[in-house]
């Protein structure tokens, strides 16, 4: 049993797992993190980082073969040749969905930090204060103040590069050098700054891509293959940045193919001992035992492991006493904006791929607006040349066409916007009776929709988009929405919420499970609004933040 | 890039999954290409080997034959189109071939560059004709060879590294480039 003994264990290693073992470990801890997956190892794994397109049989594309094995997958962009391998079997861990829900997952050392957008922005007050004032969900137990200091922690490790744009409503962090913006965007910023004045703002997007090199870190190279994994390590991933850290120390034991089924729950120190976890390979069972265990499965995956604890004590699961466990899913939600022609510049171009594009920070609902619905959106977006896929009046075969094609094209300029979800509380997931996964084990059922006010919002982030374009200078312009489906922004966030009370919620003003002090989720899980910011900044901040309050609280006995 | 050198690299992107195409004359009725899941005869290859040469010939640069692309063209056909865009692409492909037989008095292949390129010009005249009912499916046929024609001629090695400038690891990102050749 010895052997089996940490300080720590840590449940997962995404981007929350990676800083929770990170900052344990150099706090001294030993620790272990336990990983679903495989092993993917920095560099030397990321098998087609280095390829060529036209090294691709499909030229990236996907096969019928792949759409026949990733039927979720292939809803949306995720599908590709080019780093098929990172996405979850589907057919060996199935979900059930009571409603559509495009869940993406990655199941390996590193989970989504590898293949995730990068797009890092801190929250606001607004943020923080939304659900109070509008009487909705539950008051986060926190604010800005408490998360700042954190906030910059985390940028400075990670390696955030970006403007100090001065936006109140998105704080400035510790930025390094932000990336440029193309001739194009610094047109379209230049013509929106005139038009919306302070009103609106047109920055260049804040993304976990290193400008300047940092902790052994090269410095992006502008290639623009970052899902592929970096073997630079320029963008921020459990593999370039905190697992290195964490290993440096010498505490940290890593064990992929390590399923997590269950928190071990003593009822007597009402407190957990350890985990039990199913070797994936071996399919034999094994148990660890510490003072602390940090859930960062990714938020539905956290949910999962906290109901399959379930003992006579807690029979809803690990931390159901509120009723609130597995409830209250979010997302953002996306698929709408705009887009359209820029004249001019015709003898400017780029050179090099940035992996990077333009920010429109929330606007809506602010300095005392009220539109019918509440909170709001952002967009991402970009200005590009095409090149080949232009259409050449009366030149569409023969050899002027072939001479054409390498000819830059017409300039575009799109943008889509990012949604901010309300936390309902009938949006849930809960345990299947009668599915199970290729271990045995019950999946997950998905029961969750956008309403009401989300899709008022998407009639503005529609319009939003097109007039802004236009008053920007962007011709042609066509505005474009979709059906909204949840999951598919990758951000599921809430089913193990932070609250002020342990009736009406999971977590406490650290990230401890109210009914097992010595338990921490810092997901997604633990979010009790969504706000419209991409969370993982977010989530990294609020893990260096719990992990800190853990080791002090174990010092002073209190664990 | 010599011809041999550029289909010996495509054999091998293919990962070995075709033949080069320079053992094709000998054969009558079964296609060289290897496909698993559409079934083309000879005479069908050819159409589709001819078609991708007359969209993107042979000129002072390299056209779609010396450079594989007819290859390219079958493989995405055959292990990414579904089998419904399959079954159109051999519908159409046969109605192409009628019609050009019709248009021309003679079969595609045997048609000279200049037929050939007159006839897929009033195809693409068609396709934008807003009237025009593709009920035949050979405008379904015609736009997935020219698409993939396209893609796999502007993907391809000599493209990105003769035509345009491709570098692996660019290194900086330029935002006021010149424009000449597009940096891809």
């Amino acid at each position: 049993m010895s052997t089996n003994t940490y300080d720590a264990i840590v449940i997962g290693s995404g981007i929350s797992g990676g800083w929770a073992a990170k900052e344990l470990t150099e706090k001294g801890l030993k620790t272990i993190m336990l990983e679903r997956g495989k092993n993917i190892e920095h560099i030397k794994d990321y098998v087609n980082a280095n390829k060529a397109p036209w090294e691709f049989e499909h030229r990236g594309g996907r096969t019928q073969k792949m759409i026949e094995d990733y039927p979720v997958l292939k809803r949306d962009y995720p599908l590709n040749e080019t780093n098929l391998d990172y996405w979850t079997n589907e057919k060996e861990s199935p979900y059930v969905e009571i409603k559509r829900f495009d869940w993406f997952r990655g199941y390996h050392v590193g989970g989504r930090s590898l293949m995730w957008g990068r797009q890092s922005y801190r929250w606001h007050d607004t943020d923080f204060e939304a659900n109070l004032k509008d009487g909705i969900g539950t008051d986060w137990p926190i604010r800005y103040k408490d998360l700042h200091d954190w906030y910059g922690y985390a940028e400075r490790f990670a390696g955030i590069s970006g403007n100090r744009d001065g936006v109140p409503i998105l704080p400035d962090g510790d930025f390094m050098p932000p990336m440029e913006m193309n001739v194009i965007e610094k047109d379209v910023q230049k013509r929106f700054k005139e038009f919306y004045k302070d009103a609106r703002h047109f920055i260049i997007g804040r993304t976990a891509n290193i400008t300047v090199p940092h902790n052994n870190r090269t410095n992006c190279q502008y290639r623009n293959k970052c899902w592929l994994g970096c073997p630079f390590g320029a963008y921020f991933s459990t593999q370039s940045a905190t697992l290195p850290a964490a290993m440096a120390t010498g505490n940290l034991t890593v064990r992929p193919w390590s399923i997590v089924t269950k928190i071990l729950y003593d009822k007597d120190t009402k407190k957990a001992k350890g985990v039990e976890i199913l070797d994936a390979e071996t399919n034999k069972t094994y148990q660890y035992f510490a003072k602390i265990v940090f859930v960062n499965a990714s938020a539905l995956n956290s949910a999962w492991v906290l109901m399959n604890s379930a003992t006579d004590v807690w029979e809803g699961g690990l931390g159901s006493s509120s009723g609130q466990l597995g409830h209250n899913l979010m997302d953002h939600h996306l698929g709408v904006g705009a887009g359209g022609r820029i004249e001019g510049h015709e003898d400017k171009y780029y050179f090099g791929r940035r992996a990077n594009g333009i920010y429109i920070p929330r606007y809506r609902n602010l300095n005392g607006e009220k539109r019918d619905y509440i909170r709001g959106f952002g967009y991402q977006g970009g200005g590009s040349r095409e090149n080949w896929s232009r259409d050449i009046a009366e030149l569409n075969i023969g050899g002027a066409f072939k001479d054409a094609l390498s000819e830059p094209g017409t300039w575009t300029f799109g943008m889509g916007g990012f949604g901010e979800t309300l936390p309902y509380h009938e949006n849930r997931v809960y345990l299947d009776k009668e599915k199970k996964d290729k271990w045995g084990l019950p999946v997950l059922a998905i029961d969750a929709e956008c309403k009401d006010n989300e899709r008022k919002m998407r009639i503005d982030m529609m319009n939003d988009a097109k007039e802004m374009l236009e008053n920007a200078g962007v011709k042609d312009v066509q505005g474009y929405t979709t059906e909204p489906v949840l999951g598919r922004g990758i951000h599921e966030m809430g089913t193990a919420r932070m609250g002020r009370d342990p009736k009406s919620s999971v977590l406490n003003e650290w990230n401890q499970v109210w009914d097992a002090k010595n338990v921490f989720v810092t997901d997604g899980a633990a979010m009790a609004s969504a706000a419209c910011q991409n969370p993982s900044l977010t989530y990294m901040a609020l893990t260096a933040r719990a992990a800190n309050h853990a080791v002090e609280e174990l010092k002073k006995g209190n664990l | 890039m010599n011809r041999r050198a550029a289909l010996r690299n495509m054999a091998l992107i293919m990962g070995g999954a075709i033949i080069l195409p320079s053992c094709l004359h000998d054969d009558k009725g079964k296609a060289v290409v290897k496909l698993n899941n559409l079934t083309v005869d000879a005479e069908q290859e050819k159409i589709v080997n001819s078609l991708t040469e007359t969209i993107l010939p042979k000129t002072d640069t390299p056209g779609a034959a010396e450079l594989g692309i007819n290859l390219f063209v079958f493989k995405m056909i055959d292990d990414c189109a579904g089998k419904e865009q399959q079954a159109d692409f051999i519908t159409g492909l046969n109605k192409f071939a009628d019609a050009a037989k019709q248009k021309m008095g003679k079969p595609f292949v045997d048609s000279t560059d200049k037929e050939r390129a007159a006839f897929v010009s009033s195809v693409e005249k068609l396709g934008k004709d807003k009237n025009y009912k593709d009920d035949s499916k050979l405008m379904a046929f015609y736009q997935m060879v020219k698409g993939q024609t396209v893609f796999g001629y502007t993907t391809s090695k000599y493209f990105m590294t003769k035509q345009v400038v491709y570098e692996l690891v660019p290194g900086r990102y330029n935002a006021m480039f010149p424009a000449s050749k597009a940096t891809v």
